[in-house]
């Protein structure tokens, strides 16, 4: 049985060809996503290896907590006798006074004096000959003097900054600086993504604002001692308050820290892959059980020659698998090829993933075997099995497609899981706005309704098609074929249409729940802010990554009234993390009108915390009570509950937990703000504060003065990112589906050879013979735009309901982005429907009606 | 094969040494004086098709076969013309050439004054829906449509309102008032032909062609479908094609033409069984270079035969 299935497989070549595209795409997908997202985390590991790769121990200050969604937490500098004191542990070989900390690089004045503004980070530090400092000098020489810089050779090359240049470098203080030196790290000619300037210890003293304080020490221990005894030494000479650990285990910890953002992508690229595959899924079911029903009188021959249904139905799982095994190998090596175009396309949607060689781990090539050949013949047990009961008689019979529309059962469990997610949707769309999470019923309720409509496609196929095909009609007879052909074979144009279906109804999910969200967000800081402008940074930090020198400049401005400004901070909540604002409670109240449920504002300024209603609801916490919050700088403290807030109120202010700047920078060491809402003067137009903003502003290259709409769109700008990407990887599921069309239509234009054929007879043109394929194949696409672009809606207003009070989003359909998606699903069923239409078309009249 | 329009060789001259052609001497008069450029036969009678010196190659080089080898017929209008002959004799292949189907490697094919040969794919398909009907032995009727959406078919594919009265009046006569409705599914295989039938008539055709029309059917659909296109031809005047192995069938027709080896050899009016068998005897014996090539071609495998091939030989 196994060489009846090679040659099976051989001989029916072409009709699994685009069942082997569908399976090779969505291995591919899976293959580039793991390969890019292995590549990115290996070249995370090495860049914070090299980094500390000479150093064995690293003193700093202690810290609750070393990282936070990313972002290492600033911690308070070191004396300068703490070097000397490690200086004296026995078994120390070397200390060396490190000083880290972020200094944007601008090009001379007289060079257009244009900031050098990178996607990471601008990383400004003190200069340490190797083995302490992991840069390497390659044109030049080392920062001596107060004023001399080298920075990497990269940025060097990006912005033509040559030896001998002056460079402004913008910390704490600003300073123009001659470039002395090019360095670069490890193999590299810079870090990814980041600019790096290095100067003597006390210039980046001076520039960071440290004094004589260090950002940490570097301890290389002496040859003939353990590092981990060192470890213990140091620590017990310097006590608790500074914290001595491994090198290599800050290294694995920060790399950690700058994957999460990786392993969030690599969810998502998964997640995508999946989808794809589902979609792939359907082509391969379709294609392998309309095969079957073409092979049926060859199968009952064999049955009559005394094959067991067992054989025929390892025959036929044998053809998937190598369908499956040929898809993957192929998958496998595209999916190497595309993973560099997954880091550019996720670059061009603002993910910024370091560039390096590809890494292709054993782990992505088994995983990526096992998909393609599991879901092939996953996909096929259906086909397989009802290949297998397929009696000895039915060779004597003239079989044709049958008008199967799946059993009774099916039908009765599919209207059942129809009803039951429907019903479920309904219930969280109508019932009352909830605070408490329905998310995951929203996630059952629509994948009942999927499963539903799969079991049910077939039995309800006929009614919609001629329903959803009336228009055809206007296209006279072949109009009329067309649509009678898609309701003849419910099966097979119910699997192809879901498929496109699923597609669409995860595109139009995002695309409205985006758009809802995106709505949330903007009538909440219109109703809510009330300030004239903000001052935000235009690199989309964590922190916000605005200067806080920008306030300090922008509130004496005589055309300001009022400036006040806001501060993000992480802090842990047992083991989660979270995050807070820290507003000033004196100036707020003229720029904003946040509406308390209870306590007030003011009461922040006593050192209390203000909650989201929502928040102190799950918490049972009430004004009165306290919080336990774990700050890096100040470890846990209990912080009194002085107030409640609207949800949507605070989510203006970007925060369920609301403090004063005061009690900010009593546990906070950060010191960026996030942004600086303005109101100006009475009596000043417009044009006269913005020009005078704008003037202060000229000295921070990365503040921006956003209007509302802008400032809109500054918080709402991720979302667009992660919907273009999402739709950008989604459309790969359309092209799927598509090739579903086609081949579902080349495959049924080989069964209905002879009616092809006596129309061609009786004057059917091939005009019209093309515009009848065309038409069912657009027919397949627009049932598949009713239940796609249907069920998207329905599940986007189903996930806005569950959101409840936590967004207040009111269900916003986006017409125009739906338009679009309807004609894009419509020209692809059209254009999938161009080969087999032109294969009709001319087919050879007589030899059409000869076929048997 | 010289593609001209030269006057036809006489068949009977050229390619039959029996003794029993004479019998035909008569009427073959004017199928071989017809002249081709004419659009009228020497009697008066209108022509509604002619095929002359018509040659069709199938294959090349070594495997050719010249399925039609100098085929010459004049179909007169009103007439309902029978076209026999063994299997291999080209009667199928002549047809198609008279209705549009299939081109031609010489000679010129009329229907009516249009020369065929001369007409591109799109205008035969034209021409075929305008003023050519068809009954196929078989799958005549698309499975998707209802009988009378069947029966008005080659009209509304040419965007005409269908004749309705006229309609009417072939489905009463054809007995198909009450299925009308159904899908060819639901019809006999009797149904399903006079349904073809009815299509092939409905646009009023100058010509309707029929592949062996009964070769499907029980005798006694067979019949009522014969009486049916006979009546078709003497009351309505509408000129019948109609290629058929069967004698029987045959002998409804107003005329008989026999093909041999891609000619017209001999053709019988007013046709009656036993004369129609004797010149098929005649014919078969008179050939015996068909005889073996037809023993092969009809030596039909088995459904088991052919389907186990396709398994073990693979499909090409």
């Amino acid at each position: 049985m196994w060489r009846l299935a090679l040659r099976n497989a051989l001989a029916h070549r072409a009709r699994l060809a685009l069942t082997l595209i569908a399976v090779i795409l969505g291995v591919t997908f899976v293959t580039g996503s793991l390969v890019l997202t292995d590549t990115s985390q290996r070249l995370l590991d090495d860049q914070f290896r090299t980094a500390t790769a000479g150093v064995d121990l690293t003193v700093r200050d202690a810290a609750a907590f070393d990282s936070a969604m990313g972002v290492e937490v600033e911690r308070d500098p070191l004396p300068p006798t703490v070097v000397d004191q490690i200086r004296t542990v026995p078994g120390v070989a070397t200390a060396s006074p490190v000083v880290r900390g972020s200094g944007l690089l601008s090009t001379d004045k007289t060079a257009g004096g244009k900031a050098i503004v990178p996607s990471g980070s601008s990383l400004l530090a003190s200069w340490e000959p190797a083995p302490v400092g992991a840069f390497t000098l390659r044109a030049g020489r080392p920062p001596a003097a107060d004023d001399e810089i080298v920075i990497d050779a990269a940025t060097a090359e990006g912005h033509h900054i040559a030896l001998g240049d002056t460079i402004t470098v913008q910390a704490e203080r600003t300073a123009g600086l001659r470039v002395v030196g090019l360095a670069g790290f490890g193999g590299a000619a810079g870090l990814p993504g980041s600019t790096v300037g290095l100067v003597n210890l006390p210039t980046a003293q001076r520039l960071l604002g440290l004094g004589d304080g260090v950002t940490e020490v570097a301890v290389i221990a002496a040859e003939d001692i353990d590092p981990q005894q060192l470890q213990n030494r140091v620590a017990a000479a310097l006590g608790t308050e500074y914290a001595v650990a491994a090198s290599r285990d800050i290294a694995a910890a920060s790399a950690d820290a700058a994957k999460t953002q990786v392993a969030y992508l690599q969810l998502m690229l998964l997640a995508l892959a999946a989808a794809a595959l589902l979609v792939g899924a359907f082509l391969i079911a379709n294609t392998f059980s309309i095969v079957i029903t073409q092979r049926t009188r060859e199968i009952a021959v064999l049955r009559a020659a005394g094959a067991t249904g067992g054989q025929v139905l390892r025959s036929v799982l044998g053809e998937a698998f190598l369908v499956g095994i040929t898809a993957s190998i192929a998958g496998v090596g595209l999916g190497v090829a595309t993973a560099a175009w997954l880091r550019s396309l996720a670059g061009a949607f603002g993910i910024t993933l370091p560039d390096g060689g590809l890494i292709v781990a054993p782990r992505t090539v088994i995983i990526a075997f096992l998909v393609g050949i599991g879901v092939t013949i996953v996909s096929a047990i259906g086909p397989a099995r009802r290949a297998a009961t397929v009696a000895p008689v039915e060779a004597m019979r003239l079989s044709s497609a049958s008008a199967a529309t799946g059993g009774r059962a099916r039908t009765v469990i599919g209207w059942i899981m129809t009803g039951l997610g429907a019903a479920g949707l309904t219930a969280v769309i109508a019932g009352p706005r909830s605070s408490v999470g329905l998310i995951a019923p929203v996630g059952a309720a629509a994948i009942s309704v999927i499963v539903g409509l799969v079991l049910l496609g077939p039995a309800v196929t006929p009614t919609l098609a001629r329903l959803i095909g009336r228009p055809l009609d206007a296209a006279g007879v072949p109009g009329r074929l067309a649509r009678e052909s898609a309701a003849r074979a419910p099966r097979r144009t119910a699997a192809t249409a879901l498929a496109l279906a699923i597609g669409l109804a995860l595109i139009s999910f995002m695309t409205v729940l985006a758009t809802s969200i995106k709505a949330s967000v903007a009538s909440s800081y219109k109703e809510v802010i009330s300030a004239d402008y903000v001052i935000e940074s235009a690199r989309n930090e964590m922190l916000g990554g605005l200067s806080h020198h920008v306030h300090h400049h922008v509130s004496e401005l005589a055309e300001v009234a009022v400036a006040s400004r806001l501060r993000y901070g992480h802090w842990k909540d047992g083991e989660a993390t979270r995050a807070l604002t820290a507003v000033d409670p004196a100036t707020l109240p003229e720029v904003a009108s946040p509406r308390m449920v209870a306590g007030g504002l003011n009461a922040l300024s006593g050192g209390g915390i203000v909650l989201a209603e929502s928040v102190a609801r799950q918490r049972h916490l009430a004004v009165g009570d306290s919080l336990p919050m774990t700050f890096s700088l100040t470890g846990t403290q209990r912080i009194p509950v002085v107030g409640l807030m609207l949800d949507r109120d605070a989510h203006a202010l970007s925060t369920d937990y609301l403090i004063s700047l005061d009690t900010f920078s009593e546990n906070y060491r950060e010191h960026v703000d996030a942004s600086v809402f303005v109101k100006i003067a009475n009596g000043v137009s417009d044009v006269a504060a913005k020009k005078a903003i704008n003037g202060v502003l000229a000295d921070y290259p990365t503040a921006q003065l956003r209007d509302q709409a802008a400032a809109v769109a500054g918080r709402t700008l991720m979302i667009d990112q992660v919907l273009g990407m999402v739709t950008a990887l989604l459309m790969l599921t359309i092209l799927i589906a598509a090739l579903g069309i086609t081949n579902t239509l080349a495959l049924s234009i080989m069964e209905r050879t002879r009616e092809i054929g006596l129309l061609r007879a009786v004057g059917m043109t091939g005009g019209q013979m093309r515009w009848m394929i065309r038409g069912e194949a657009v027919l397949i696409a627009a049932l598949a735009i009713v239940l796609g672009v249907g069920m998207g809606i329905a599940f986007a207003a189903g996930t806005v309901a569950a959101l409840g009070s936590a967004i207040e989003a009111p269900l916003v359909l986006p017409v125009g982005r739906l338009l679009i998606i309807v004609t894009v699903a419509a020209l692809a069923g059209l254009l999938a429907g161009l080969l087999p239409a032109r294969r009709a078309a001319r087919l050879d009249v007589l030899t059409a009606i000869a076929a048997s | 094969m010289t593609i001209s329009i030269a006057p036809p060789l006489s068949p009977q001259s050229g390619s039959t040494q029996s003794g029993s052609t004479q019998s035909g001497s008569t009427q073959s008069g004017s199928t071989q004086s017809g002249s081709a450029q004419s659009g009228s036969a020497q009697d008066g009678t209108a022509i509604a098709a002619q095929a002359c010196n018509v040659v069709k190659i199938y294959g090349r080089g070594d495997t050719a076969v010249r399925a039609l080898d100098g085929a010459t017929l004049s179909i007169p209008a009103g007439q309902f013309t029978a076209v026999m002959g063994p299997s291999g004799s080209g009667k199928s292949t002549l047809m198609h050439a008279l209705a549009g189907l299939d081109t031609i490697d010489g000679g010129q094919v009329l229907l009516g004054d249009t020369d065929l040969s001369r007409l591109g794919e799109r205008q035969r398909t034209l021409l075929r829906r305008e003023r050519v009907g068809f009954v196929f032995q078989s799958f005549n009727l698309v499975p998707t449509l209802t009988a009378a959406e069947n029966i008005a078919l080659p009209l509304t594919l040419a965007g005409r309102r269908p004749d309705q009265e006229w309609i009417d009046e072939l489905v009463a006569i054809l007995g198909l008032a009450d299925r009308l409705r159904h899908r060819p599914t639901e019809l006999s295989g009797g149904q399903q032909q006079r349904v073809a039938v009815a299509r092939a008539l409905a646009a009023r055709p100058e010509i309707v062609f029929a592949d062996e029309p009964t070769g499907n059917l029980d005798s006694r659909a067979g019949e009522a479908l014969l009486s049916f296109l006979r009546r078709a031809a003497r009351e309505l005047g509408q000129t019948i094609v109609m290629v058929t192995h069967d004698p029987s069938a045959a002998a409804y027709a107003d005329r008989v033409v026999f093909l041999a080896d891609g000619r017209v050899v001999d053709e019988l009016s007013a046709p009656a069984v036993p004369a129609i068998l004797s010149r098929m005897a005649s014919l078969d014996t008179s050939a015996p270079a068909y005889a073996t090539k037809t023993a092969t071609k009809t030596a039909t495998k088995t459904a088991i035969d052919s389907a186990l091939d396709s398994v073990m030989d693979e499909e090409k």
